[in-house]
């Protein structure tokens, strides 16, 4: 061996090691070159997100400056892609209105759609704060599950559609049933309990379920089903949109055969979080019960007594929630009332709000929010 | 005449026969009418049984097709408003130009490769063309009087009802008035084909050729000048988010232009390529177009559709200092370890740099010091390169292609590592891709990531030492065992959970990884089916020349294997083409699942799917055609099968 081949050596090694402390001194962050669109803020950034990791939900959303919101992938009225690929939706509007709260613009919300299988991992990992998924409020998912539940926004509940030139009328009942094909999707509670109340009324049925609704409606349409059931916001949209002009349809009974409280969902302990999300249904109702929308919003701004402090106009309520004082007045002015939403998105399905459950309590329903002050 | 003359003499009849039958097979003279049917249709009494009762299926159901496409109850103007759903999501339209950037680099790239391909046969003849022309003219013309009679419909577009509430069907004589245009376009196809038929003699028509890359590109060149005059309607959505039906107007200005430019942009890529074929330098530019091929995917998603926020003062502190690090430090150390001479001390060194590399990764785990995993993956393909580095032992020339190997990878990987690190600035709705973009960016994906881990795999569990085969074949058997929506629910939905503390997977790259990781079991037992063709003669040949294993391997043993393999290979991209549309059961938002969900979700059109279904069918149905005709294509230039 010559001089030269052990000079290269030498260097190769020299070289070998020079690259470590290199690399080592330059880089400080531990992103990982395997997660490309996640999370990936700069360096600095990431270190404040390390320090409140743990803390507060609603500082970590401020500081992030969006908020990550749960809707169904698809669900009629609720959320679904418009043509342009942008979720459109009453769950929708619900994430943009509580962004405007918390955020102050109802565009700085990440919306995402879960399946039904996801959604309660989705937030357990992190990856949505909070879900307005039509999840419906039970006792499982409140303890067992780990979820939290804010207001209801939606009463809704199952029930059945059927052919009126069979004999059913909206006066019909669960006892009328006897003998009927029902059909309804696959995997929901809807069949336990179409099949738990067909045992009750002591009649006999026979069940069929399909992957979506869309089949079961193809065939109720067909007549290869009978009755079709599952809730009963779905239920009118797609009388609304798909009764043929050959067929008569009628929704029964009055009394929905479930409930189906469906509202914000969010993990648990997280108590000022959850203040935001639920205290921005209320002001959405309260703004109802004093007529206020989104189109004369700003003509009420120096509202005496509950309407003003809730607009911002004595904030400390709102500021000693850790929101803006102007949160309440930025979420409707930005997204509407209650009824607003309903107009926007259930009223072209034909769903009415006046005398449903979910009309305000002054007009007989059950939307009754407490009191702000 | 004696036995051995009659034998003589068969013998004699045989040959001229067969030399015969060779003789006209390629010239046969096409046989006219009626001995052509009665020949093939109709040449005994079970055949005429037979072609009666499949003219009649296919009658009704060609009739049942076009009743159902031509319903009027079909909503295709959900399909026409929802286009941009379809295709490319929720991508912001203010962007829209990189959607055409992207889509004129792969017609490019597409443009130049069919330029640089070797031509295979000849093209279509006269007489091909000419019964495509007919059996069109006669399918629409066949489809106009099949078809059943169009609704009465009153002004406003509703159905006339009778007093059973059953729709009015037009009478038969007025149907066939309103498709007079469509009578009109059929009679010009028979005329065309009758036309080329009897306009060239019988010889000429069967020898006359146009060659059949640049007749596609006319024909498709034509679809797109219809843009330009036919009245396809005007579909899509306002600002305010209204849809915009307009039915008697040509397609927007955003369509015409940018599809006029892009066919454009194929045409010349083809010419260009054309011109380079012709050169020396044909070789050269057929492997710089592979390698553009394969940065392609990465380049166009990550960078131009992705639109990364870089901070500039980082990457110039951090990213390419250290880039230059690598890229110079590992040079060095390579071209000491090509060093023939280097001896001993090169595998000592080399050693080192791969204890080194996986040390990295260990501290990574355990989390000892920071370190950006970029630096991680370059150390360890340092390691890697070292390791492999007498292979390419030699004079200076064959030392500095190895060190300009090295300088390209690490560029290469440098520069991806930053871009796919660096947040999106177009990000909605968790992902910024949706629609069909996400079923070829997963298709890409799989492909490219799939194929060399495959390789991997099967020479793992075709080598003799026992601990990679082992490995491998225990892989390869296990996720062949798992059925795979059960491993695409598990990266979808689950891997999160495995991750460690502060890493996340995004749910579209963590599908990525799951579709690759399947694909490449099944791709690495198709490669070990072509190492397993591979004759021993030619491990002796490379022993005996003195080649090392890796080189016999990457030189002698794998480019004849991969050659033998490409058609399962190909009929394997075209799986992972279909099978993209799983992703809709996990809650991606790929194509399948914007016609399958979306598209029935919206208000205006609750359950409009069938023709949502349909025409993405007719989508998935091009790619996957034209990917088994070009492998089909392949294997001929390769001549594989005719060996």
């Amino acid at each position: 061996m010559n001089t030269k081949s052990k000079l290269t050596k030498l260097l190769a090694l020299l070289f070998a090691f020079t690259l470590l402390a290199t690399s080592c001194g330059s880089s400080s962050d531990g992103e990982s070159t395997a997660a490309p669109a996640a999370d990936n803020a700069s360096e600095e950034d990431n270190d404040d997100v390390e320090l409140t990791q743990g803390d507060d939900l609603l500082e970590q959303i401020i500081a992030r400056g969006t908020l990550n919101c749960g809707v169904a992938s698809v669900s009629i009225g609720f959320a679904v892609a418009d043509s342009n690929g942008v979720f459109q939706g009453f769950d929708a509007d619900w994430c943009r209105a509580t962004a405007a709260a918390i955020l102050g613009d109802a565009n700085a919300v990440n919306i995402v759609p879960l399946t039904a299988a996801e959604r309660f991992t989705a937030v357990q990992t992190g990856e949505v704060d909070l879900l307005h998924r039509n999840t419906t409020w039970t006792q499982s998912r409140d303890s067992d599950v780990g979820m939290d539940f804010g207001p209801t926004t939606y009463f809704d509940g199952q029930q059945l559609m059927a052919r009126v030139g069979d004999g059913f009328t909206p006066n019909s009942g669960v006892a009328d049933l006897d003998g009927a094909v029902i059909c309804t999707n696959a995997g929901t509670t809807t069949e336990k309990n179409i099949a738990e109340a067909a045992i009750l009324a002591g009649v006999e049925i026979t069940l069929n379920t399909f992957e979506d609704f869309d089949i079961v409606t193809q065939n109720f349409i067909d007549g290869g089903c009978d009755v079709i059931t599952t809730d009963g916001s779905g239920l009118v949209g797609r009388k609304a949109e798909q009764q043929p002009a050959d067929q008569e349809w009628a929704i029964f009974p009055g009394q929905p055969i479930s409930k189906e409280p469906l509202g914000p969902t969010y993990g648990q302990n997280q108590s000022r979080f959850a203040d935001a999300v639920n205290w921005t249904v209320y002001a959405m109702l309260i703004a109802d019960e004093y007529g206020v929308n989104q189109d004369n919003v700003d003509d009420f701004l120096g509202a005496e007594a509950e309407l003003g402090r809730l607009l911002g106009g004595e904030g400390e309520v709102q500021t000693a929630m850790g929101l803006n004082a102007d949160a309440f007045y930025q979420a409707i002015s930005q997204m509407g009332s209650y009824s607003d939403l309903w107009k926007r998105h259930l009223a072209p399905l034909g769903l009415q709000l006046e005398g449903s459950a979910n009309d305000l309590w002054t007009n007989g329903g059950l939307m009754y929010p407490p009191p702000a002050r | 005449m004696s036995v051995e003359a009659q034998l003589e003499a068969a013998a004699k009849d045989l040959l001229a026969a067969t030399k015969a039958a060779d003789a006209v097979r390629p010239d046969e003279p096409s046989l006219s009418l009626r001995p052509w049917m009665r020949k093939n249709l109709f040449s005994s009494i079970s055949s005429v049984i037979l072609t009666v009762v499949f003219a009649a299926i296919s009658i009704f159901a060609y009739r049942g097709v076009l009743n159902f496409i031509f319903s009027e109850e079909r909503r295709w103007d959900a399909i026409r408003v929802n286009l941009r759903a379809l295709f490319t999501f929720a991508y912001p339209e203010s962007q829209y130009i990189r959607i055409w950037v992207t889509l004129g680099i792969v017609l490019m790239l597409t443009g130049l490769s069919m330029g640089l391909m070797k031509s295979i046969g000849q093209g279509f003849s006269i007489k091909r063309i000419s019964m495509w022309f007919l059996s069109s003219g006669s399918a629409i013309i066949g489809g106009l009087i099949l078809r059943e009679p169009s609704v009465l419909k009153h002004p406003d577009g509703t159905p006339v009802l009778d007093e059973n509430l059953q729709v009015i069907r037009e009478s038969f004589s007025a149907a066939m008035g309103d498709r007079v245009w469509w009578w009109l376009g059929g009679l010009v196809a028979l005329g065309i084909g009758l036309g080329l038929w009897f306009g060239f003699g019988e010889l000429r028509r069967r020898t006359t050729f146009i060659a059949a890359i640049p007749l596609t590109l006319g024909f498709i060149g034509m679809f797109i000048s219809t843009v330009w005059w036919f009245k396809w309607g005007h579909y899509g959505t306002n600002t305010a988010g209204d849809i915009i039906i307009e039915p008697g107007r040509t397609v927007a200005a955003t369509t015409k232009g940018p599809w006029t430019v892009m066919w454009f942009v194929l045409v010349f890529a083809y010419i260009a390529g054309r011109a380079v074929f012709t050169t020396k330098r044909a070789a050269t530019a057929r492997a710089s177009l592979g390698l553009a091929w394969l940065l392609a995917p990465f380049m166009t998603f990550f960078v131009i559709l992705r639109d990364p926020a870089l901070d500039w003062s980082h990457v110039w502190s951090t990213h390419i200092p250290m880039a230059l690090a690598f890229i110079i430090g590992g040079g060095l150390v390579l071209w000491a370890l090509t060093n023939p001479n280097i001896g001993e001390i090169g595998r000592l060194i080399a050693i080192v740099l791969i204890t080194l590399a996986l040390f990295h990764w260990v501290a990574g785990f355990f989390g000892w010091y920071p370190m950006l995993q970029k630096a991680r993956i370059s150390f360890l393909l340092l390691g890697l390169a070292g390791a492999s580095a007498h292979n390419f032992a030699g004079d200076a020339r064959q030392r500095s292609r190895m060190v300009w190997g090295w300088v390209g990878l690490m560029v290469i990987v440098h520069y991806l590592a930053t871009m796919i690190n660096t947040a999106s600035t177009l990000e909605v709705n968790g992902e910024f891709a949706g629609g069909f973009v996400v079923t070829l960016y997963i298709a890409a994906f799989t492909m490219t990531f799939s194929l060399p881990l495959g390789v991997m795999l099967a020479l793992g569990r075709t080598s003799t030492m026992p601990l990679f085969r082992i490995l491998s074949t225990t892989y390869i058997e296990l996720v062949r065992g798992i059925p795979f929506i059960t491993i695409l629910f598990f990266f979808a939905v689950f891997v999160n959970f495995f991750l460690p503390e502060g890493m996340e997977l995004a749910k579209l790259a963590a599908a990525g990884i799951g579709f690759s990781l399947f694909g490449a079991a099944y791709l690495a037992e198709n490669v070990r089916g072509g190492l397993q063709a591979i004759q021993r003669g030619q491990y002796e040949a490379s022993d005996a020349l003195g080649l090392t294993t890796v080189q016999r391997t990457s030189f002698i043993v794998l480019p004849q294997a991969l050659q033998v393999s490409i058609p399962p290979l190909v009929g394997g991209a075209i799986g992972t083409f279909k099978e993209t549309s799983l992703l809709s059961i996990v809650g991606i938002i790929d194509f399948t699942r914007v016609a399958n969900s979306s598209i029935p979700g919206q208000t205006e059109f609750v359950g409009v799917k069938r023709e949502g279904l349909l025409f993405i069918s007719l989508i998935y149905w091009i790619g996957a055609y034209s990917m088994s005709k070009y492998s089909q294509r392949l294997e001929k230039q390769l001549g594989v099968g005719e060996r």
